[in-house]
């Protein structure tokens, strides 16, 4: 209790040049009953560039976490230079090891200029008089041309992540650098820069761990890939095995497989896009996906549609419209499934009956004005039956739910009680137990039978395998249509990355 | 059966006031016995009718996410518009639209400030307690308007009364009911929750986030206005200062009923909880010849103690119940299954 930190890290008997930078031996992490790491055992050498990929819920974020010490592991041990961190590794402690973590969205104190941010936190590090010059160079050396007495406020987000990983050089030797979608929000000339520095801090020994959705940018960089699934490390090898659609088929899991079936779609179109994405239409009863990288457009697609975005134009039921609030969408027979469900759709505290019937009280029989005990039991009854939803009765809190039947609610609010016209889904099945995927598949397709349009957007081919007739591929402003086939999820992912390199290509022009 | 049983203890736990009110007023009757008596009674509720106005509205604001420091002036203000009004005119009538229609459209600037432009809510309406309060000592060059000044009928409402209810605990009723009905029963409650709950989720399922917010600013700002006459009417002379810390008054009612500050919680039953607690704290200690100034001493430690301990509390009783809720699940599981159906009768009484 009384030890220092530093006490902590064992000091291992030196086993000179042999040991790996950084090894894992047999991480575990539970949270609850959940594993999110299941015995992984990776070793990384010095000057080593390795892309780590999975999709959401792989683990990456959790293996992140643990080599940096904001989470502990429930098994097994991390090794840094051959020195073992202790059993509560701090990220205090982590950083002492030489891990230097750049987020996607660096944790700086806005309102402080760039050199204090540079040593915040650190200020022992400051050596007498000489504040200034440490920071200029390291300014420097990860190639930031600000000036360190503006405030990080003013600076673009490619320049607050060289800020950030100019406070890791000041630390002096940098063992490990961990990188999460550190170019999500970057051009491709600062991607390239970005990159550059990335192979010269490998080339003078610096371990780094790319995380990113980015194929293309893992694919230029990266001398090796790790696949995670479920938790574990499915794939693990050099780089040049793999080229796109490689990458593609290995993140393409066949699970869902079995789930969907070929459905007969009438002809008639019910929904075309205006503007940028002119020439997307969907049929009346048909599930279209819009696939993308995450955080992608397809998203935002949906979003306006459903009239987040100010004023969106397009065409449903072969008439022109524009929607411009949640409210006119929804008088049109158009309904939105958010994507962030906790933020967006549900309200903690709110009964799970008032959870489905909320937007509808003033269309159900009655109109609200009474709204008693039993007010909407039968059709909340109905659509439990729908969903398969498993848990505690109407009456009790959304937030006593599991994440699944949440989302089963969620759904039901925007499918069952109101019939949509065109219903739009943005990533429905994300963060939901397999079971309940199927569950929400069944509903979702049943919906389309009865004659309604589905939109689904989503980051995740599987996802669009399990639920969409027919999917888009969009990367930033191009799209190609891409009909369902044998490897339906694989090809999706092919698609992609050949879209996202010509678009690249365009922007560097 | 026994799990409603359990249900209606956490529902009780969750409103802590209601015991602490019955504790206070058994304390009160036991110190003196002419407290516990059906005037004393009515008396209360006709000292907190006023406030009562101002609270209920106010509770719901809270409950959506916003509030409003600016009640008081604007009781002020408007008694104070009604008053030249009447003086001026000799109308009561006049007064009356004169005065009310000043809270409508105090509401309505709150209102369009808040809900419509996104101004801050504290803020605005802080400022507007200046404001409002400013322009009624201005009206009225800081002077009390005499009785001598106001119209017959405006002494005749203050004393106005069925039989042996006043007219003002009539109003408090009347507006009590209408919250209870909207609050907890009409579609509009549902979204005032929502609303609070979550402004985002509320927009995205459609809800009308800004009106509702502007209509509950031009109601409680009617209200206020009421609640000024109403005590002018009471008081049979007309102060500038009437509503002088009427708004903290008003939100330490609410905050004693279990309304968060954050929105999205809170029940219309705790609320008249704490406006009787108000009310008894007061009237007892008037009792006790307690002083006017240690009165509010007590007042303001009586809601400090009530929110920082009601969360401790709840907790410590929850477990408690939970534990004794289990007892008595295993007790009967160690009985035989068949007389499971009866037992559970038997076994509540026991417990009770």
């Amino acid at each position: 209790m009384t030890s220092s930190s530093n006490s902590r890290i064992q000091a291992a008997p030196a086993t000179g040049l042999s040991a790996p930078q950084l090894e894992l031996e047999g991480v575990g992490v539970d949270f609850g009953a959940t594993r999110a790491l299941d015995d992984v055992s990776l070793e990384f050498a010095a000057g080593e560039i390795v892309g780590l990929l999975g999709h959401n819920g792989a683990g990456k974020s959790t293996l992140f976490n643990v080599v940096s010490g904001a989470l502990r592991a429930t098994a097994g041990s991390v090794r840094v230079a051959g020195r073992e961190a202790g059993a509560r590794p701090t990220p205090h402690e982590m950083a002492g090891l030489g891990i230097t973590v750049i987020h996607q969205e660096p944790a700086l104190a806005h309102n402080l200029s760039v050199l204090d941010n540079i040593f915040l936190g650190q200020e022992h590090l400051i050596e007498r008089g000489r504040g200034e010059a440490q920071a200029a160079m390291a300014l420097q050396r990860v190639g930031a041309e600000v000036d360190m007495y503006t405030a990080v406020a003013t600076l673009g987000l490619g320049e607050r992540q060289l800020v950030d990983l100019a406070r890791g050089i000041v630390r002096g030797e940098m063992r490990v650098l961990l990188l999460d979608e550190p170019t999500a929000a970057l051009g491709r000339a600062e991607t390239d820069a970005l990159h550059a520095l990335i192979r010269q801090l490998a080339g003078e020994g610096t371990t780094v761990i790319y995380v990113s959705h980015r194929l293309p940018d893992i694919l230029d960089v990266c001398e090796r890939i790790v696949i995670l699934r479920a938790g574990r490390v499915q794939e693990d090898g050099p780089a040049s095995d793999y080229d796109g659609a490689a990458l593609a088929r290995a993140l393409a899991p066949g699970l869902d497989q079995g789930a969907y079936r070929t459905r007969r779609v009438s002809s008639t179109t019910a929904v075309s896009l205006r503007g940028t994405f002119a020439g997307v239409s969907a049929a009346e009863g048909e599930v279209l996906g819009l696939f993308g990288m995450a955080a992608g457009r397809q998203f935002e697609i949906l979003e306006s549609m459903f009239g987040l975005n100010g004023r969106y134009r397009y065409e449903l039921g072969g008439e022109e419209i524009v929607i411009g609030s949640p409210s006119a969408a929804m008088l049109r027979g158009v309904h939105l499934v958010p994507a962030d469900r906790e933020r967006d759709g549900l309200i903690t505290g709110q009964s799970a009956l008032d959870t489905v019937f909320l937007p509808w009280y003033s269309r159900i029989p009655g109109k609200g004005m009474w709204i008693g005990a039993r007010t909407g039991e039968t059709a909340y009854a109905q659509a439990r039956e729908d969903f398969q939803v498993v848990g505690p009765g109407g009456e009790a809190p959304i937030d006593e739910f599991s994440g699944g039947n949440r989302q089963k609610h969620l759904i039901a609010r925007w499918a069952s009680v109101e019939r949509p016209k065109l219903l739009l889904l943005s990533q429905p099945t994300q963060g939901v137990d397999v079971g309940a995927r199927i569950d929400i598949a069944r509903a979702v397709h049943a919906i389309a039978q009865q004659g309604a349009t589905v939109l689904v957007a989503s980051s995740e081919s599987d996802e669009i395998d399990l639920l969409c007739d027919r999917a888009v591929v969009i990367a930033d402003t191009q799209f190609t249509s891409l009909e369902r086939s044998e490897n339906f999820s694989g090809s999706l992912l092919a698609t992609l990355l050949n879209l996202a390199e010509e678009a690249s290509k365009g922007t560097v022009s | 059966m026994k799990l409603k049983r359990l249900d209606l203890k956490t529902e009780l736990a969750k409103n802590g006031v209601f015991i602490a009110l019955i504790l206070l007023i058994i304390f009160f009757a036991s110190v003196n016995p002419n407290f516990l008596t059906v005037n004393n009674g009515l008396n209360i509720l006709q000292q907190v009718a006023e406030l009562g106005l101002i609270a209920i509205p106010l509770a719901m604001l809270l409950i959506a996410g916003v509030v409003d420091l600016s009640v008081g002036s604007i009781a002020s203000a408007a008694a104070v518009i009604a008053g030249i009004t009447m003086a001026n005119t000799g109308s009561l009538t006049f007064g009356l639209l004169a005065g009310l229609g000043f809270g409508l459209l105090a509401g309505a600037v709150n209102g369009v400030l808040i809900a419509y432009l996104g101004f801050n809510p504290i803020v605005i309406t802080l400022g507007f307690l200046s404001v409002w309060g400013g322009l009624a000592l201005l009206m009225s060059n800081g002077r009390t308007i005499p009785r001598s000044d106001l119209p017959e009928a405006f002494q005749m409402l203050g004393n106005l009364s069925l039989g042996p209810v006043s007219f003002r605990l009539v109003l408090l009723i009347a507006v009590a009911l209408l919250a209870w009905y909207l609050l907890a029963r009409h579609r509009i409650g549902r979204a005032i929750y929502a609303i609070g709950g979550s402004q985002r989720a509320a927009h995205m399922m459609g809800l009308n986030v800004v009106g509702t917010r502007f209509g509950l600013y031009v109601a409680i700002g009617f209200l206020s206005a009421l609640a000024g006459i109403m005590l002018g009417a009471k008081l049979q002379s007309i102060s500038p200062s009437l509503g002088v810390g009427m708004e903290m008054n008003a939100l330490t009612v609410v905050l004693l009923g279990g309304v968060a500050f954050a929105g999205g919680a809170g029940r219309f039953g705790g609320v008249i909880a704490g406006l009787l607690f108000y009310g008894v704290l007061r009237n007892g200690l008037v009792f006790m010849q307690a002083s006017p100034f240690l009165q509010t001493v007590i007042v303001g430690l009586t809601l400090v103690l009530a929110v920082s301990l009601d969360e401790s509390i709840q907790k410590i009783v929850k477990r408690a119940w939970a534990k004794r809720g289990r007892q008595a699940l295993a007790e009967l599981d160690a009985e035989q299954p068949a007389m499971r159906l009866t037992n559970d009768h038997a076994g509540t009484n026991t417990r009770a």
